[in-house]
């Protein structure tokens, strides 16, 4: 019998989960093999929704399904919170509870969150489309009454989640004022601790003339330091001072609060892996993937898409002694929307810097399909689509 | 005075420039902060963002493939 913990319902957790249930169901089938999914969450939102949530008023219930119907079959699902892994004798528990739940193989895919405690004030002043769908609805209420005044967005501390999207945000903002032709009223400006507008340059190169032309300023090597919510000031740490009328600001993240202080993760939490296959530093049975890794890539649910692959596979591979062994690209796909339904995409791999990629409606309209087929390719049903798309990317053997 | 080591070999940008950052909101005016890096990237973005932020670029040598990129923290408000 080979028992599969995975703990956390997100992205990763489920597309790992179905891709394991599918490879192994004659083997659970026979009883030879449990999967568990760990988490507390009932429901489960499409995060990069978010940004339409906050910037296009759509309806929060829209991007939300209940976690039972992405559950695929042959998966066990428990909903609570794992508290601790133990590595070395393989058990996992869950919060408040003494039992001792064994694995064979255990995979981590808890994510990151809006971290608020680093920046002093940042809570009071903030409102963010990191933390959930209904957060992101603040911001639509918040703006659809503004009539003048200066806002401010951009990156408050790193890392976080989604590395286009508070560029994203400037884009959604200027093309929302311009629609309501306020836009001259409205002063848009972009903060980032970055020296580039974003920071990989071929993506730089790309935006930084959008900028310009849309009249969105950039301050670039702002690090974040304090707010003050009553002054609606923003200090940096070199003592540099921004007022703003409103405040949308990206919060650095954090991994899961029962990661910090682990012999498995690095200082701040971030669980330390093997960028390719994933094991968790000198163990073997333990994976983690997506946001929770300590991997200096995007934060974001593709990289928690094939790195799950990925390690399904090699668990599946040794279970059923196909030996089959595959490794993780470092494959990057973020789309970043410019506003009036163009985009582009920030991609690369390890090996490859990233691609300059003009903004186009075609890459509007794929990011689009992306979003509907997401809830479905939770249960692996656009894997063969997935696998075509990113070719010699999707793994390497 | 503490040092800070960072190493971000294996990774390209914003890998190092971000490591690199993580550090500095940790570390205090007069600190160093040395950063290891193969991708070649890391040594003009690193004299850029201190230029940017007034912190102290001391240096860059080459060590077996890979850029060590000294730091000292001078540009922290007091």
């Amino acid at each position: 019998m080979k028992n599969i913990a995975i703990i956390g319902s997100g992205a990763g957790g489920l597309i790992t989960s179905s891709k394991l249930s599918k490879d192994l169901s004659k083997e659970i089938k026979n009883g030879e093999v449990t999967i568990t999914l760990f988490d507390k969450k009932r429901e489960q939102e499409f995060q990069p929704g978010y940004l339409e949530v906050a910037f296009r008023g759509t309806d929060p219930s829209k991007i939300r399904r209940p976690v039972k119907k992405l559950v695929s079959p042959g998966v066990k699902m428990v909903y609570d919170n794992v508290e601790k892994v133990d590595l070395a004798n393989r058990y996992v528990k869950t919060e408040g509870s003494s039992e001792k739940i064994n694995f064979d193989y255990v995979i981590i895919s808890t994510g990151s969150s809006p971290d608020y405690d680093q920046i002093d004030g940042l809570k009071q002043a903030n409102m963010d489309f990191h933390t959930d769908a209904y957060n992101a609805s603040l911001i639509y209420n918040r703006i659809s009454s503004i009539k003048s005044g200066k806002i401010v967005v951009g990156i408050g501390g790193l890392p976080y989640k989604c590395p286009p999207s508070p560029n994203e945000s400037a884009f959604m903002l200027h093309e929302h004022f311009r629609k309501k032709g306020i836009r001259d009223d409205v002063e848009i400006i972009y903060v980032t601790p970055f020296t580039r507008i974003y920071s990989a340059e071929s993506i730089n190169e790309v935006i930084e003339p959008m900028y310009e032309r849309r009249d969105i300023e950039s301050i670039t090597a702002f690090n974040t330091d304090t707010v003050d919510a009553e002054k609606k000031e923003i200090t940096s740490l070199e003592g540099e001072t921004l007022k703003y009328d409103y405040l949308f600001l990206t919060p650095p993240h954090k991994p899961a609060g029962f990661l910090k202080g682990s012999d498995m993760s690095d200082e701040d939490g971030w669980v330390k892996v093997d960028k390719k296959d994933l094991h968790i530093t000198t163990y073997d049975n333990g994976f983690a993937i997506g946001d929770t890794t300590n991997i200096p890539i995007s934060k974001a649910g593709v990289e928690a898409h094939l790195e799950g692959i990925v390690v399904a596979n090699n668990i599946v591979g040794e279970i059923t002694g196909t030996g089959q062994k595959y490794k993780f690209t470092g494959r990057t796909q973020c789309s970043m929307e410019t506003g009036f339904h163009k985009a582009t995409f920030v991609v690369g791999t390890y090996d490859r810097p990233v691609e300059k990629i003009e903004p186009s409606t075609m890459n509007y309209m794929e990011k689009k399909v992306m979003e509907k087929i997401y809830w479905g390719s939770l249960h692996g049903h656009y894997e063969w689509l997935f696998k075509y798309h990113f070719k010699k990317d999707y793994f390497e053997e | 005075m503490t040092t800070l080591n960072v190493d971000s070999r294996g990774t390209a940008c914003p890998g190092p420039i971000t490591d690199l950052i993580r550090a500095y909101k940790k570390a205090q005016n007069g600190d160093l902060i040395v950063l290891v890096a193969n991708d070649p990237g890391a040594v003009p973005d690193s004299k850029a963002w201190c230029e940017r932020t007034r912190n102290e670029f001391v240096g860059s040598k080459e060590i077996e493939n890979s850029f060590e990129i000294t730091i000292r923290v001078t540009g922290k408000k007091a």
